[in-house]
């Protein structure tokens, strides 16, 4: 059997000459000439990763995107056809990484089949772009921003509904904030030194509901940049990567989340292990829920797939042609900086035995505001008190902190955030300092009463042990609260809103 | 596992043990409950008259209640480990009573209508299948109706808690009245039959509990007319069989 390669689609500096990039338009076009009802379609594999097709009388329904592209809305296919293949995308899930990893071989071989029959190379591989490379690179390669292919024809890697972090059609990732610090976790669920919650690849979800979080991977890069690519201009016109029932009719949704599967890849290479529990290895079935199922060339009933058989890719046959993401692993992760910064001379420690194992002890929550926040363009400011014998254990934690004792992990959550609009990054900042950035990616499904969680919108974690304990340290840490800023980077229209349920923060002990 | 999971499960054990104990003290059936079970068949006006005036209901409603509880307690297990996991850790026991009581709450004002409404029934019409069969076709449109599906689904939603005080307090009885009025609303229908039909049914009432649990593990569905029933609970245990069986 072939192995395929998958390339750099910024190999020759990401133009057409990149023949990767033009048999993949070649391809584009070909599926998105075929009917929404035909299992290999364009239209229908988007409708696999998530769908706006039925019962939307406005935008982002399917009906009212912008075109290029033209986004049929019939014929519908059979219900039951739907029930199997849609609204099959994994997200806030340990399952996000696996389920991705099977679409992308599944659209790759549908390609691949059509490459080969206009006479291109039989071992065509989807590219990735790597937004985080070197020079242009986090510059949407030029071939997705033409008009035309060089034979003068309309080229379907063109997209109308794609803004850019501006909102100017300008298509880049900033860096910061999307970064790829999440390559140094070196756990898939739970937490450790070097890993906040809820782990490397997400929570494990099935019989828990584990509140709509997602993994850090998931959250930095994957969310922020599906915003930053989309961006908006109304609320009834935003990027068609912005939210993920439309996300997959962009062509650069492949091409990014080819990147996300090398980072899973890369950070597999590193050392760092999958889950082993049957209860990821045999995917939601394994409590009742979904199958895993994707169209073949090959067969119309379907590729069903479980996580186990994702959870590496040389037994797909399947190489990156580079696998580094130029993050080294730090050892003794953030307490080595403390150390340091507190002027301790750290000799370089031994690999830690813990250093791939779930150190994290039970949550427990420390603090929170009062009432819920709605966010406008001028953000919002909240106080988020301490509750006081809860609270005495975080600084009493950090104080005790040695190379030995790791201290607690201190997280600020974003509970229940809901809305309309996924196109947003919101800065969240406590007393003044930047404590991260947050992607609204998914919060229209999430916010809908009929979605995955009954309308409970989005839940974030951010992790602020250094930003608490740099208050700590220079007895900057008030006595009774955090201030807490959300701003959003986006406008939020007149006619809609964000809202943020409750701003609470959790201390998580490390054994 | 992690530290979370953990202390769900132990959450989700402690529950199980509660919803246990209702069992067993429904199968006992000590003097100052009464089963809540309502036969038209057996009583005559006579003596459902006679019945009423040695007041039946405290005891009829301390029967449902323990019903509920008995049957319903497995499906609150996601939102009580919820409610624990967004309160202060002093607070976490308080805040998950509190939720069950809004939620019993609920569940017995429509006990008391039901069985208040199958007495009344039964003492004007005597002897007549007309309710049994008009209640029974309004019922059976109701399962299957997008209503339903909506309820199953609102299901799903946990809503933010205050975290301080009487606000706190406030929020876990209305968290708890919340879920309980979508519960009702996907579940009248399948608690009807326990209380229709005689006495000490107890193998229907277990059905009735493993189908409520199965629909409420169902990920939530656009709302639409289906007639099937979940399976869910089939393909857990299904699944979870085969895989300790491919282990051992
Ligand atoms: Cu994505």
């Amino acid at each position: 059997m072939a192995t395929y390669t998958r390339k750099n689609a910024w190999n020759q500096n990401g133009t057409f000459s990149n023949s990767d990039l033009l048999w993949y338009a070649k391809g584009v076009r070909a599926m998105q000439a075929r009917a929404l009802n035909d299992q290999a379609s364009w239209w229908f594999f988007a409708a696999i990763h998530n769908e706006y097709l039925s019962g939307q009388t406005t935008f982002p329904g399917w009906a009212y995107i912008s075109a290029p592209p033209a986004v049929p809305t019939s014929p519908l296919p059979s219900q039951s056809i739907r029930d199997k293949f849609w609204n099959q995308c994994q997200h806030q899930s340990w399952y996000f990484e696996p389920w991705h990893r099977g679409y992308l071989i599944a659209i790759e071989a549908q390609i691949r089949a059509i490459v080969i029959g206009l006479g291109g190379p039989n071992d065509w591989s989807l590219p990735y772009w790597n937004y985080f490379g070197p020079g242009n690179q986090y510059k949407i390669p030029p071939a997705f921003t033409q008009l035309t292919l060089p034979d003068g024809s309309p080229n379907p890697l063109f997209v109308k509904a794609r803004y850019g972090p501006r909102n100017n059609g300008d298509i880049y990732i900033p860096l910061p904030p999307v970064s790829q610090d999440c390559q140094r976790n070196t756990i898939y669920t739970g937490s450790n030194a070097v890993t906040p919650n809820p782990g490397y690849g997400g929570p494990s979800t099935g019989f828990s509901n584990a509140g709509s979080v997602s993994g850090n991977l998931e959250n930095n890069p994957h969310n922020m940049v599906h915003t930053y690519i989309g961006g908006s201009i109304t609320s009834t016109d935003y990027g068609l990567m912005s939210d993920p029932g439309t996300a997959a009719l962009d062509p650069i949704f492949y091409l990014h989340h080819c990147n996300i599967d090398r980072m899973w890849a890369s950070w597999n290479a590193a050392g760092n292990a999958n889950p082993t529990s049957t209860n990821w290895l045999k995917g939601p079935a394994a409590t009742g829920g979904r199958k895993f199922v994707m169209p073949m060339p090959s067969s119309r009933a379907g590729w069903v797939y479980t996580p186990n058989d994702m959870k590496s890719l040389s037994q797909l046959n399947y190489v990156y042609d580079n696998l580094s993401t130029g993050i080294t692993k730090q050892l003794v992760g953030s307490l080595a900086q403390r150390l340091t910064k507190l002027g301790v001379n750290l000799i370089q420690t031994q690999p830690q035995p813990d250093e791939n194992m779930d150190m994290g002890g039970n949550s427990e929550m420390v603090g929170a505001n009062e009432g819920a926040l709605t966010l406008k363009n001028s953000g919002a400011r909240t106080a988020v008190r301490f509750q006081k014998e809860a609270w005495a254990k975080v600084p009493k934690s950090l104080m005790n902190a040695s190379v030995t004792k790791v201290p607690d992990h201190v997280y600020l959550q974003l509970e229940n955030v809901k809305g309309k609009m996924d196109s947003n990054v919101l800065a969240v900042s406590v007393n003044h300092k930047l404590a991260g950035h947050v992607s609204l990616f998914g919060l229209r499904k999430a916010s809908s009463n009929d979605g995955h969680h009954g309308g409970a919108g989005l839940t974030f974690i951010l992790d602020i042990t250094n930003l608490v304990d740099e208050l700590h340290l220079n007895n900057a840490l008030d006595a009774d609260s955090l201030d807490v800023t959300i701003s959003p980077d986006n406008d939020i229209p007149n006619d809609e809103e964000i809202t943020v349920g409750r701003v609470s923060l959790h201390r998580q002990p490390q054994s | 596992m992690t530290a979370a999971e953990r202390s769900r499960r132990s959450v989700s054990l402690l529950i199980f043990v509660l919803s246990a104990t209702c069992w067993g003290l429904l199968l006992v059936k000590p003097a100052a409950v009464k089963h809540c079970f309502v036969t038209g068949g057996e009583l005559s006006r006579t003596s459902l008259e006679i019945l009423l005036l040695t007041n039946p209901i405290s005891p009829m409603l301390a029967g449902w209640g323990l019903m509920v509880l008995a049957m319903m307690l497995p499906k609150l297990i996601i939102p009580i480990q919820y409610t624990c996991e967004r309160s202060f850790k002093n607070r976490r026991f308080r805040a998950a009573s509190l939720f069950v009581l809004g939620y019993m709450g609920v569940w017995m004002v429509v006990g008391a209508l039901m069985i208040g409404g199958i007495l009344g029934l039964t003492l004007f019409m005597p002897g007549s299948y007309t309710p049994a069969i008009v209640v029974g076709i309004i019922a059976a449109i109701w399962q299957f109706s997008p209503v339903k599906q909506q309820c199953l689904n609102r299901g799903h939603n946990h809503k933010a808690l205050a975290a301080f005080g009487r606000a706190a307090d406030y929020d876990s009885v209305l968290f708890g009245f919340e879920h309980a009025v979508w519960c009702v609303g996907s579940n009248w229908v399948l608690m009807l039959f326990p209380v229709l039909l005689p006495g000490g049914n107890n193998f229907v009432m277990l059905a009735v509990t493993l189908l409520m649990l199965s629909e409420h593990m169902e990920a939530p569905r656009t709302p639409r007319w289906r007639i099937n029933l979940s399976s869910k609970l089939i393909r857990i245990l299904f699944a979870q069989t085969s895989i300790r069986l491919a282990r051992s």
